[in-house]
């Protein structure tokens, strides 16, 4: 195991988390919360990203934007959205609808292993966003198994785990459900121009409104 | 430590899955068909292995046959196939997967195992933070013996006369399902944690109303809300001296229904009862295990 692991945060107001630390990321679809959450991902350890609302070039692009490198043996992704992606490469799978949450959850598996068995054994998921997941499933119960399965693989492989919702898209019982298997929930708005987050559930984290310079 | 089934129908690949389980220190019941699977399932088992194609069938039958009698119990992929060769699950089928492909495969697969065996991971809804502590705490209550108890009995008759309401009951919810203490109104005996209103009642502190079942985003899709008639909601946890969850009391009406503030009052001081009554049991050793 990897003990004493820590993820961090450089140019963003967060103190470093434990290894296995699963967050959830609250805020509307525009607004910041799609750049915090690649911002969140950068570093030199494996990365998977589940994308449902953006194309995974599209999401690429993004994260190069917020400086992160493409780097295929290192960077995955699993793209959930109509648009088709087929031809960047095996680093990048295609299921076919944000509501096959059996499919999404064996290809995330399975991109979580290639990046393991690469060598990096500390690996960052993001999940941009639970949003179409759960518009497009008939009933919620399969996502709270997608959700609990994803986080506890995270939490066993002493990963990081940063998933989005757009709260202002569901019912505020539902947010509140889906955030169970989170350690800490991170709220992000947009005032006058500025991206500002504040954090619940974890010690030494900015607890009140807390300006994002990096994203101006 | 949990029973582990492992299902996959070549012996040699299987036998060497067991062995790095029962290496980890598991017991391990082993099958190659969907429909031996049937024969090895009972409360014991923590978690089922199995591999993607059998000769009866495959890995998703394997689920589904499981998933039917226990809902919660996790299931593991373990193939040597990927993921874009596998049998087409349903779309609401989660499971986990490793490839059988990758170096040191076994340590992988035991590293899930180990996780699925010993925490919830794969079940269809949210699960409180402190559930290891809170389902110890419960095993201090012995269920049938409580449900044999007027006390309970006399609770729930009163409720529904009080709400004018059709069933009131007093469930506690353990690692799987929610067990009624007692039930006025119907002859409900358990429910699976996944179908139970009470499920997200154990979260919050507060009274939870569910005015409408048929509206709600969460419980909408559940059948057997449907079955049972359960169109309104009203339920406060009720929890023990050290402030672990053990279930609630609730109200349920065949029509849509609304709770003023002074009857949300009135369910919480019915829940502080039936908290009393299970300390005060407690301690006297009746219901108490």
């Amino acid at each position: 195991m990897r003990h004493g692991t820590r993820y961090e945060f450089p140019d963003l107001p967060l103190n470093s988390v434990d290894a296995g630390t699963n967050v959830l990321l609250t805020g509307p679809t525009l607004g910041g919360t799609r750049e915090l959450l690649l911002r969140l991902l950068l570093g030199e350890d494996g990365v998977v990203i589940i994308t449902a609302d953006t194309s995974a070039r599209k999401v690429l692009s993004a994260f190069e934007a917020a400086g992160g490198r493409v780097d295929r043996e290192r960077v995955r992704v699993v793209s959930c959205t109509q648009e088709r992606d087929d031809d960047l490469g095996d680093f990048v799978v295609s299921v076919g609808s944000p509501g096959d949450l059996t499919g999404i959850g064996i290809e995330y598996s399975g991109q979580y292993e290639q990046v393991y068995a690469r060598g990096y054994d500390t690996v960052r998921t993001g999940i941009y966003t639970l949003t179409p997941l759960l518009v497009y499933s008939e009933e919620i119960r399969p996502v709270f198994r997608f959700v609990n399965t994803v986080t506890s693989r995270i939490r066993t492989a002493d990963g990081l785990g940063v998933c989005a919702i757009d709260p202002s898209a569901h019912d505020e019982q539902v947010v509140n459900s889906i955030a169970q298997p989170f350690d800490a929930r991170v709220d992000v708005r947009e005032v006058d121009g500025t991206v500002e987050l504040r954090v619940t559930g974890l010690p030494d984290q900015p607890s009140e409104w807390t300006a994002v310079p990096a994203l101006e | 430590m949990p029973t582990i089934v492992c299902v996959d129908d070549d012996d040699e690949t299987r036998a060497g899955t067991v062995e790095a389980l029962e290496s980890a220190g598991f017991e391990v019941r082993q099958r190659g068909s969907v429909g031996a699977v049937e024969t090895v399932m009972d409360d014991s088992v923590g978690c089922v292995v199995t591999t993607a194609t059998l000769p009866d069938g495959d890995g998703f039958d394997v689920v589904e046959l499981v998933r039917d009698r226990y809902p919660d119990c996790p299931c593991i992929f373990f193939t040597s196939e990927a993921p874009a060769d596998l049998p087409r699950g349903g779309r609401d089928q989660v499971v986990e997967y490793v490839p059988r492909t990758v170096p040191e495969a076994h340590e992988r697969l035991v590293e899930v195992v180990m996780a699925a065996a010993t925490e919830a991971t794969q079940p269809a809804y949210p699960v409180p933070k402190d559930e290891a502590a809170r389902v110890a705490a419960l095993e201090a209550y012995d269920i049938d013996e409580l449900a044999t108890l007027d006390t309970f009995e006399r609770l729930t008759a009163l409720l529904t006369s009080h709400f004018d309401i059709d069933v009131a009951f007093v469930g506690l919810v353990d690692a799987h399902e929610e067990r009624f203490v007692a039930c006025e109104g119907a002859n409900w005996r358990t429910l699976a944690r996944e179908d139970s209103i009470c499920t997200h009642t154990i979260l919050t502190d507060e009274v939870m109303v569910v005015e409408n079942v048929q509206e709600d985003p969460r419980f909408a899709g559940v059948d057997r809300l449907d079955q049972l008639d359960i169109r309104s909601y009203a339920g406060a946890r009720i929890s023990d001296d050290d402030g672990n969850v053990l279930g609630a009391v609730c109200c349920i009406h065949g029509e849509p229904r609304s709770y003023t503030q002074a009857e949300r009052d009135d369910l919480r001081r019915f829940a502080d009862e039936v908290e009393e009554q299970l300390a005060l049991r407690r301690r006297l050793g009746t219901g108490g295990a």
